[in-house]
């Protein structure tokens, strides 16, 4: 067989496979090498759903069709970074701006110091749950958690000086949140790499502008050939406007952090179980550098 | 000043190409520099049955102890104890990944605390004494750092291995109430190899300060002390994952020396509440 008609043959069979997509059929084709060498194949694992009902399904998605590793892009955002930087502020002194997911996106109205303990004791609960912990008693667990962490001493004694109402109270809403965390958010297996408060601090020119921010869970890791490191920012708010930014930016730092773009960011709130889940796109990273870029030029004109 | 290359966002591959860079011939501590230290710390820190000191490259950078209160362990502060030899298990493929290997190494120092003579106050007694929940918080923080390691330099190839988790390098200054401490998380060379030079590789939080550059060249430092018939090493590499930034130190004798007189800078400071209470005149 000539080279011509295994091209052509091969044209017949991905436009079989689109008619077989656009049938909504279970099975999905893919050639073995990329230059079409060999016949269109079933894949034996089908795409996992990605129905409203599985978070790290629609996270992970097939790993088959997951995009090559964008490494070009980082260095163009850092460069569109610095010039907007230099535009706004010139040349700031080392550590003169500080900006975080809430600086970004906009923080949550505050809920006083009950709120603030509700997140850091959800967010211990994550941790627990991703380290495959069943808690027996989500709230003394999440507070032995949080006493043991080592980094967050002033909440622990904001816990032990709380009155009994607002212990009972955030009792109540520790094992609400517990509830849904448990029933929503899928056991994660420990060869994702699972991380937990991963932190991102990227200087920006030459340390005069920080970027800061914190990844509730990270999966995957970075270095191979296709993106596979997933985002997920845990919240105990219903899921608003803000925190799709929050995923923009947090996105646009890992990026900048490992010079690969992550494979997708995903948003779930503890509060009704609800979640987002989007693909990291030249389009969202760049909608993060503009946020960015606003919000240093907010910086610049106080 | 000491000066190093900086690289942004250097993969694994890369970090483990230049640990594996041919290193200049070899070359010694200067047995006159190593007791010349040793006289200036005795003279600034005189043994007079106070505490003793550490000086390590946070004392070197931020000029100020790591801790100022009575140590208690927590899952932060046991995450690199713990995470060390998690990645050593994955990278020996020992474990497959670094959570089942770090929580593999919190139950292995929980059952060792039961055997007579466990250090009080050590690691192994603090996780045997702790809940289920924050045993399997230390192992989630410890595969966090084993990941963050792992990631940071690729540890096989046809090159050579990386070694990985290697024990951090110690010297007690004799005659002194001061210990240097030099941490190293992987390492390029054969430790007994007569004119091999090690290249050193450390990990770290957050972003590189002012003075990350002198902190480095003291693990080198505290490296070539603890090892005085073994040449110098021959760079070393600090990685910031959190910033994707890459720091790589040369070191030689004049780094060594640079490295030296930092040390005494740190040994002034922390020696000044000493001799300020010294100097308060008694009440009359």
């Amino acid at each position: 067989m000539t080279a011509t008609h295994r091209t052509a043959r091969a044209t017949r069979k991905i436009e079989k496979t689109t008619a077989n997509a656009d049938a909504s059929t279970d099975a999905t084709y893919a050639t073995v090498t990329a230059g079409l060498h060999t016949h269109l194949v079933a894949l034996l694992q089908t795409p996992l759903p990605t129905s409203e009902d599985d978070l790290l399904g629609a996270l992970r998605g097939t790993p088959a069709l997951r995009p090559a590793v964008d490494r070009g892009i980082a260095s163009g955002l850092r460069a569109w970074l610095e010039d907007g930087v230099f535009a706004a502020l010139g040349a700031p002194s080392a550590g003169s701006v500080r900006l975080s997911t809430s600086s970004i996106a906009g923080s949550a109205p505050r809920g006083g110091a009950t709120a603030l303990l509700r997140g850091s004791l959800v967010a211990q609960l994550v941790r627990l749950h991703v380290a495959g912990v069943e808690p027996s008693d989500p709230f003394d667990d999440a507070a032995c958690a949080l006493e043991a962490s080592g980094r967050d001493d002033d909440l622990v004694t904001m816990l032990c000086d709380l009155d009994p109402d607002d212990h009972a109270r955030l009792h109540a809403e520790v094992l609400a949140h517990a509830s849904v965390l448990a029933e929503r958010f899928p056991r994660v297996s420990p060869r994702w790499m699972p991380r937990c408060g991963v932190r991102q601090a990227i200087p920006l020119a030459g340390g005069g502008v920080q970027l800061r921010g914190i990844v509730d869970v990270a999966l995957g890791a970075s270095g191979g050939e296709r993106a596979n490191v997933c985002l997920i920012e845990v919240t105990t708010s219903v899921l608003e406007a803000r925190h799709e930014r929050v995923l923009a930016y947090l996105a646009l730092l890992e990026t900048l952090r490992t010079g690969e773009t992550p494979l997708r960011v995903a948003a779930m709130s503890t509060a009704d179980g609800a979640f987002v889940v989007h693909d990291v796109t030249p389009t969202l990273l760049a909608a993060a550098v503009g946020d960015v870029l606003q919000a240093v030029s907010e910086c610049g004109g106080r | 000043m000491t000066s190093a290359v900086h690289l942004r966002n250097a993969s694994a591959g890369e970090v483990a190409a230049i640990l594996r860079e041919p290193s200049p011939p070899a070359e010694v501590l200067d047995a006159r520099l190593r007791a010349a230290l040793s006289t200036r710390l005795r003279a600034i820190l005189p043994r007079r049955g106070g505490p003793r000191h550490r000086i390590d490259g946070y004392v070197v950078e931020k000029g100020a102890p790591s801790f100022t209160g009575p140590f208690l362990w927590n899952a932060r502060a046991a995450r690199r104890v713990l995470g060390t030899p998690a990645a050593r298990a994955v990278a020996s493929g020992v474990a497959g990944d670094p959570l089942t290997a770090a929580a593999s190494e919190v139950d292995r120092l929980a059952t060792r605390s039961v055997r007579p003579g466990a250090r009080p106050g050590g690691l192994a007694l603090w996780l045997a004494s702790a809940p289920e929940v924050v045993r399997s918080l230390c192992a989630l923080e410890a595969a966090g750092w084993a990941t963050s390691l792992l990631g940071c330099v690729e540890t096989s190839s046809p090159l050579g291995s990386v070694a990985v988790g290697i024990p951090d390098a110690w010297f007690e200054v004799p005659g002194a109430p001061v210990t240097l401490h030099g941490r190293r998380d992987a390492a390029v060379g054969a430790p007994s190899g007569a004119d091999c030079r090690l290249s050193l590789l450390r990990l770290r939080d957050g972003l590189p300060g002012p003075r990350a550059v002198e902190g480095l060249a003291l693990d080198g430092l505290v490296d070539a002390l603890s090892a005085p018939e073994r040449p110098l090493p021959a760079r070393v590499v600090g990685v910031w994952p959190d910033a994707g930034v890459t720091l790589v130190v040369a070191f030689d004798g004049d780094v060594a020396r640079a490295a030296a007189r930092e040390v005494l800078v740190a040994a002034e400071r922390l020696a000044r509440p000493l001799q300020t209470l010294d100097s308060v005149p008694e009440a009359a």
